[in-house]
C-alpha cells in the first residue's frame, strides 16, 4: 500500500499555478489597453478645453475620466482573476441582465436629441446598452460553446436570443448599437465555425428586410441614411454633420492642429463633439499621425484578443475573446467610418476615446474576461 | 504540439481570416485617412479657415410714445451696449476680461461671469448683453479700439428709453428694464432674447406688443482672428408700432404746475389730478405727486434710491391716481342721493329738516357740520348736508322717512363703477370697497348697522374708492348715463406713421337709473359752485362739481419729506357743461384730490382742490383772448 505525500508538505500547486497564471496574463493586452485610456483621457482634456459652451470645471471632467479609468480596471482585475467559466456559467443571469437594464432605459430613461438611451442611478448617468453589448457577447459564446454550430437550429437560437435586445435597442432608438450586434453575431458565428452558406444566407435575408427596417426608421435617421450617400443634398441639415467632420478630419492634415488647438468644435460645427464625433476632433488636433497611432494601438489590441482566442483551454474562452474582438472592431469601424463618411452617421461611442464611464468600464469588464482567459490557457504547447 | 482535434474549437483559419480582415478594415480606414489629411488636407484646411459665420440679433426700435397733440413723451436715444458672444471668448481669458469689463460696464465680476456662464449653457453662439446701463461714446469706443484685451467682446448700438419729464408720465408710461428669466421664461415662442428691454409697468408694459417690433438678423462672416468680414444675410428689424395718447400735454402741465406747488406750500402733502372726457373715456390727463423718475430705471437704480423710494410713506411708485384707495368723503353723496332717487325713498322735493347739528339715533350721535334748516334735495346736495344724507341713506326715525338702505347703495355703487376696477389700461389699478351687510358679514363677522348705512351715506367708514372710481362715476352721471372705460390710448400708428389701431371708447355699462335723477345730480353740482359752497370767484366757465372731505389716519406727526401730516384729504369733482344747463354735454370732469389737506372748517371754505380746479380748468379751456376781455 502506497502512501500519498501529505498535501501540506509539498508546495502548493494551488500557489504554484497561481504565480503561473499571472504571468500568463496577456501583457500584449494589457500594455495597449492602457495606453488607449490614457489616450482617451488625453482626448477627453482637449475636446472639453475646446468646447467653449461646457460650464463646468475641466479640472473635474478630467477627473471624473480617471475616476471611470480606475474604476474599469478594477472590473477588469476582478474579472481577471475569476476562471472565465464562470461567465459562462452565469451566462443565463447575463441576458437577464441585458433584457432588464434595456427594458428599464424604454421605462425610466432620459433622453438627449430624441433618443432614450440614459438611465440615472444615484446621480450617475449610465448606459445600458454599452453594458448589454458585453453581456451580450458572453451569450452568444456560451450559446455557441454548448452547441454544434454546424446546425442551423443553432444559429436560429442564436439569433433569436439576439432578437431581443436587438429589438429593444432599436426600440430607443440606437440604430448604430443594433449594428454592433449583428456585427458581433456575425464575427463570432464565423469564428465558431457555423457554415459559411447559412452566414451567407442570413447575411442576403438581412439585405432584402432592408426596406422593412427603412419602414421603422425614425425620420432623423432616414436623413442621415440620404445625407451619407449625398452629403451636398442638404448642406445645412442632415448632411451638415458630415460635411464638417469631414472638414475636421481633413484640416487636421498630417500633424493636426495641436492639442486643445481645434477649430471646429469650439465653433460648434462638431456636434457632440465628445462622444459620437471623438475622431473628428482627433484627428483635428493630431492629425494624420495621431489617428495612425491610435489605429496601431487598436490593432494590437484586437491581434491581441485573437492570440487570447486561439489559445483559450476552451470553446467558451475562445468564441468570448473572439467575440469581445468582433464587437470593438465593428464600434471602432463604424464610428470611424461615420466621422470619414465611409459609414451613415450612427450614434455610437468610440471605444477608450469617447467621454462616458458607461463604455470604458463595460470594455474593461470584457477585456477582463479576456485576461482571465488568457491565464488558464492551457500549458505551452512545449509542455 | 497538441493535437490539432483536441481543441476543435479552436478553427485557426476561420481565426487567421479574422485577423487578416481587420488588418484590411485598418487599411481601408487608413487610406481613406490619408486621401483626407494628407492629399486633400490643404483643401480642408481653408474650409475650415472660413467656418466663422456668426448670428448675431438686430434689435428693433421699440415704438415712441406722443400725447394728443404729438409731443414725444418717449422717445429713443442712441447709446452703446457691450455684449459678448461666448464661443469667442476663450474659457481662460474669462476671469482677466471680466474683471476688465467690470470696471467699465459698473457691474460686479461675479454678475458678468455668472452672465457668461449662462450664455454659455443656453447658446454660445449668440451674444449675451453684460451693460445693464448703456455705455458714454469713449468707454465703447476703448473697447472696440483695443479689442484684443477683450476677446468675445463686440459693442453694438442699442437706443437708449427717454422719458420726458421723468416722474410727471411715470405713473402713466412706467419704463422698460431687462426682462428677467421668469418674463423670458413666460414668453418662450415669442421671439425675446434674453439682453431685451421689455416693458415693465404702466403703458410700457401693457402695450409692449404695439411698441416691441421684432428682432432681426444678421449673419456675419469672420476670418480666423474673428474680425467680421462683411454681412452674408440680414433679416432687417421690424420697428415697433408708436402710441399716441388721450393725454393732452398742456392740461398735464396745468395740474403738476398746480398740485406741486400745493406741496410746496405745505397745504397737502400729495396729490392726484385726473381729467377726462365723459363723452368717450379718454383720460386728458393723470397726475401722482410725488412720483418717480422713471429715466432712472432705464439708466439703472442704485440700491440707495430704490429703498429710499420703497420705505417713502408717501409711494412714489404708486400711481395713486388708481392703485391706492381713500374715503370719498360728501363726493359720495351723489351715490347716496342717485340711490334714494331710483328706489324712490326720495324725490328732488324730499325735504329734511336739519334743525340740530347732532342726530342721535339709538344712542349714537351723528353730526352735520352745521344747523342747514329745511332742505330739498337740491340745497341737501349743494350745501353738502351730512344729515340730509344719512336720512336718505337710513332713514331719519325723527321725521318717520325711510332711506335707500345699504343694498341699494351697493347696488347703484357697484353700477357707477365702485367696488371693481374701471379696466383702464395701465396695470396696477385697486378695486376699492363697495361695501353692504353681506360683505361685512364676511370681512368682519359682524351685522352691519344702521351707523354704518349713515356713514356710508357721506362717504366714511367702510367704503373706499380710487381717485379714477370716483372720477368716472362723475362723468357717467355728467355724459347722461354711459359709464365708459377709461382709457390712455388714442391709437397706434406704423412706423411710417399710418393708424394702425385706433383704439375706440369702450362702455362698460349703461346707469339703469332715470333721466331726471341724473339731470337732478348735474342740476345740483352746478348750485354747489353757484351758492358759493364751492367758492368760485369771477368763474367764466359754468363749472359743476362736488366737494368731499375725508378723515383717516393720524392729523399730528411728519411725512417722509417732512411735512405736516394732518389726516384730512381733500376732494374735488368736477364737470364743464357746454352751457349753463343741466344738459349731459360736459366733454371734460376733472378731479382733484389732495391728501394731509388744511382742516376744513366748512367743508369748503380751505378746500384748495376747488380753486386749483378753477384755475386749472378756466387756463386750459378759456381762450387767453377771452381771458384778456374779462375783468
Amino acid at each position: 500500500m502506497s502512501v500519498r505525500p501529505i498535501a501540506a508538505l509539498a508546495p502548493s500547486p494551488l500557489h504554484a499555478r497561481t504565480a503561473l497564471r499571472l504571468l500568463d496574463i496577456d501583457w500584449i493586452l494589457l500594455s495597449a489597453t492602457l495606453l488607449l485610456i490614457c489616450y482617451g483621457l488625453v482626448m477627453g482634456y482637449s475636446i472639453t478645453l475646446e468646447d467653449r459652451g461646457f460650464t463646468g470645471d475641466v479640472g473635474q471632467q478630467v477627473l471624473r475620466g480617471v475616476l471611470y479609468a480606475v474604476i474599469g480596471l478594477s472590473a477588469m482585475a476582478v474579472v481577471a482573476f475569476v476562471d472565465h467559466s464562470w461567465l459562462g456559467t452565469l451566462a443565463p443571469l447575463f441576458f437577464l441582465a441585458t433584457i432588464g437594464l434595456l427594458a428599464l432605459v424604454l421605462v425610466v430613461g432620459s433622453s438627449t436629441l430624441g433618443a432614450t438611451r440614459w438611465v440615472s442611478i444615484a446621480g450617475f448617468k449610465f448606459q445600458p446598452s454599452e453594458f448589454a453589448k458585453v453581456f451580450m457577447v458572453i451569450v452568444l459564446a456560451k450559446w455557441f460553446a454548448d452547441r454544434d454550430v454546424r446546425s442551423p437550429f443553432t444559429l436560429a437560437g442564436g439569433l433569436a436570443l439576439l432578437g431581443v435586445p436587438v429589438a429593444l435597442v432599436f426600440k430607443q432608438p440606437d440604430l448604430g448599437t443594433s449594428i454592433v450586434f449583428l456585427g458581433m453575431f456575425f464575427g463570432l458565428a464565423f469564428l465558431a465555425g457555423a457554415r459559411l452558406w447559412q452566414l451567407t444566407a442570413l447575411a442576403a435575408a438581412g439585405v432584402a428586410a432592408l426596406p422593412v427596417l427603412w419602414g421603422h426608421m425614425q425620420p432623423y435617421q432616414q436623413a442621415r441614411l440620404t445625407a451619407f450617400i449625398d452629403p451636398y443634398s442638404d448642406p445645412q441639415g442632415a448632411g451638415w454633420n458630415i460635411i464638417q467632420s469631414l472638414i475636421a478630419v481633413g484640416s487636421g492634415q498630417l500633424l493636426g492642429k495641436g492639442l486643445t488647438a481645434g477649430t471646429q468644435s469650439p465653433l460648434g460645427y462638431l456636434p457632440i463633439a465628445e462622444s459620437d464625433f471623438v475622431f473628428s476632433g482627433l484627428a483635428e488636433d493630431l492629425g494624420f499621425v495621431g489617428a495612425m497611432i491610435l489605429f496601431a494601438l487598436y490593432l494590437v489590441l484586437l491581434l491581441s484578443a485573437v492570440r487570447v482566442a486561439s489559445r483559450s483551454r476552451d470553446a467558451f474562452g475562445t468564441y468570448l475573446a473572439g467575440g469581445v474582438a468582433a464587437m470593438l472592431a465593428f464600434q471602432i469601424v463604424v464610428n470611424v467610418g461615420m466621422a470619414i463618411s465611409l459609414m451613415p452617421v450612427t450614434g455610437i461611442p468610440l471605444p477608450f476615446i469617447s467621454q462616458g464611464g458607461s463604455s470604458l468600464i463595460s470594455i474593461c469588464f470584457a477585456l477582463g474576461a479576456l485576461q482571465s482567459i488568457s491565464m488558464r490557457r492551457e500549458a505551452k504547447a512545449v509542455e | 504540439m497538441r493535437d490539432r482535434s483536441d481543441r476543435a474549437f479552436v478553427r485557426r483559419r476561420r481565426l487567421a481570416a479574422f485577423a487578416l480582415s481587420l488588418v484590411g478594415v485598418f487599411v481601408v480606414l487608413s487610406v481613406r485617412l490619408y486621401d483626407l489629411q494628407i492629399v486633400n488636407g490643404a483643401h480642408y484646411r481653408a474650409l475650415a479657415e472660413q467656418n466663422r459665420v456668426v448670428r448675431v440679433p438686430v434689435p428693433a426700435d421699440r415704438g415712441v410714445v406722443y400725447d394728443r397733440t404729438g409731443m414725444l413723451l418717449a422717445r429713443n436715444e442712441p447709446g452703446f451696449a457691450v455684449t459678448i458672444i461666448p464661443v469667442d471668448l476663450p474659457r481662460g481669458r474669462e476671469d482677466e476680461l471680466a474683471s476688465r469689463l467690470a470696471v467699465l460696464v459698473e457691474r460686479s465680476i461675479d454678475e458678468i461671469l455668472a452672465a457668461i456662464a449662462e450664455q454659455r449653457a443656453r447658446n454660445p453662439y449668440e451674444p449675451v448683453k453684460v451693460s445693464h446701463r448703456p455705455l458714454a461714446r469713449e468707454t465703447a469706443l476703448l473697447l472696440v479700439e483695443r479689442a484684443e484685451l477683450y476677446p468675445g467682446v463686440r459693442v453694438t448700438a442699442e437706443a437708449i428709453r427717454a422719458y420726458a419729464e421723468g416722474p410727471l408720465y411715470a405713473p402713466i408710461l412706467g419704463y422698460v428694464g431687462p426682462i428677467t428669466e421668469e418674463e423670458y421664461g413666460e414668453r418662450q415662442g415669442q421671439g425675446y432674447l434674453l439682453q431685451d428691454l421689455v416693458g415693465k409697468t404702466g403703458l410700457e408694459w401693457q402695450y409692449e406688443r404695439y411698441l416691441r417690433g421684432t428682432l432681426g438678423w444678421r449673419e456675419i462672416e469672420r476670418d480666423a482672428s474673428l474680425h467680421e468680414l462683411r454681412t452674408l444675410a440680414l433679416v432687417p428689424p421690424v420697428p415697433g408700432n408708436d402710441l399716441v395718447l388721450t393725454i393732452d400735454h398742456r392740461l398735464q402741465d396745468l395740474l403738476i404746475a398746480e398740485l406741486d406747488q400745493g406741496v410746496r406750500e405745505d397745504r397737502f402733502t400729495q396729490a392726484v389730478g385726473i381729467a377726462m372726457n365723459p363723452q368717450n373715456g379718454e383720460i386728458l390727463a393723470m397726475v401722482s405727486t410725488p412720483a418717480y423718475d422713471n429715466n432712472a430705471f432705464v439708466k439703472g437704480v442704485s440700491a440707495a434710491q430704490m429703498s429710499e423710494w420703497n420705505s417713502d410713506d408717501r409711494h412714489p411708485l404708486v400711481n395713486k391716481a388708481i392703485g391706492e384707495i381713500y374715503p370719498p368723503g360728501s363726493t359720495f353723496k351723489m351715490v347716496t342721493g342717485l340711490s334714494a332717487l331710483s328706489t324712490g325713498a326720495a324725490t328732488r322735493n324730499t325735504v329734511v329738516n336739519v334743525t340740530s347739528n347732532v342726530l342721535v339715533v339709538d344712542g349714537y350721535r351723528f353730526y352735520d357740520w352745521r344747523v342747514h334748516g329745511s332742505l330739498d334735495f337740491m340745497n341737501g346736495f349743494a350745501h353738502s348736508s351730512d344729515i340730509y344724507f344719512y336720512t336718505l341713506g337710513g332713514g331719519n326715525p325723527y321725521s318717520g322717512q325711510r332711506g335707500a338702505g345699504p343694498e341699494a347703495i351697493a347696488k347703484y355703487g357697484k353700477m357707477l363703477g365702485f367696488g371693481a376696477p374701471t379696466g383702464i389700461d395701465i396695470p396696477g389699478e385697486a378695486a376699492g370697497i363697495m361695501p353692504d351687510p353681506l360683505w361685512k358679514l364676511a370681512a368682519f363677522d359682524e351685522p352691519w348697522t344702521l351707523g354704518n348705512t349713515y356713514h356710508e351715506s357721506i362717504g366714511q367708514g367702510f367704503v373706499a374708492v380710487t381717485p379714477l372710481q370716483l372720477l368716472n362715476a362723475y362723468a357717467s352721471v355728467a355724459n347722461g348715463g354711459t359709464v365708459y372705460q377709461p382709457h390712455l390710448l388714442k391709437e397706434v400708428r406704423g412706423p411710417d406713421g399710418d393708424t394702425v389701431v385706433v383704439n375706440e371708447p369702450e362702455v362698460a355699462r349703461k346707469l339703469e337709473m332715470r333721466d331726471e335723477d341724473l339731470r337732478l345730480i348735474r342740476e345740483a353740482a352746478r348750485r354747489v359752485v353757484t351758492i358759493g359752497h364751492a367758492y368760485m370767484p369771477n368763474a367764466k366757465l359754468p363749472i359743476a362739481g362736488k366737494t368731499g372731505t375725508a378723515e383717516f389716519g393720524q392729523s399730528e406727526g411728519f411725512d417722509s419729506a417732512g411735512r405736516h401730516k394732518l389726516g384730512f384729504h381733500n376732494w374735488f369733482v368736477s364737470f364743464v357743461p357746454k352751457q349753463d344747463n343741466a344738459d349731459p354735454t360736459a366733454e371734460i370732469a376733472m378731479l382733484i384730490f389732495t391728501f394731509d389737506s388744511s382742516r376744513s372748517l366748512c367743508d369748503a371754505c380751505f378746500n384748495p382742490a376747488v380753486a386749483m380746479t378753477q384755475r386749472i380748468l378756466e387756463a386750459y379751456l378759456v381762450p387767453d383772448d377771452k381771458k384778456a376781455t374779462s375783468p
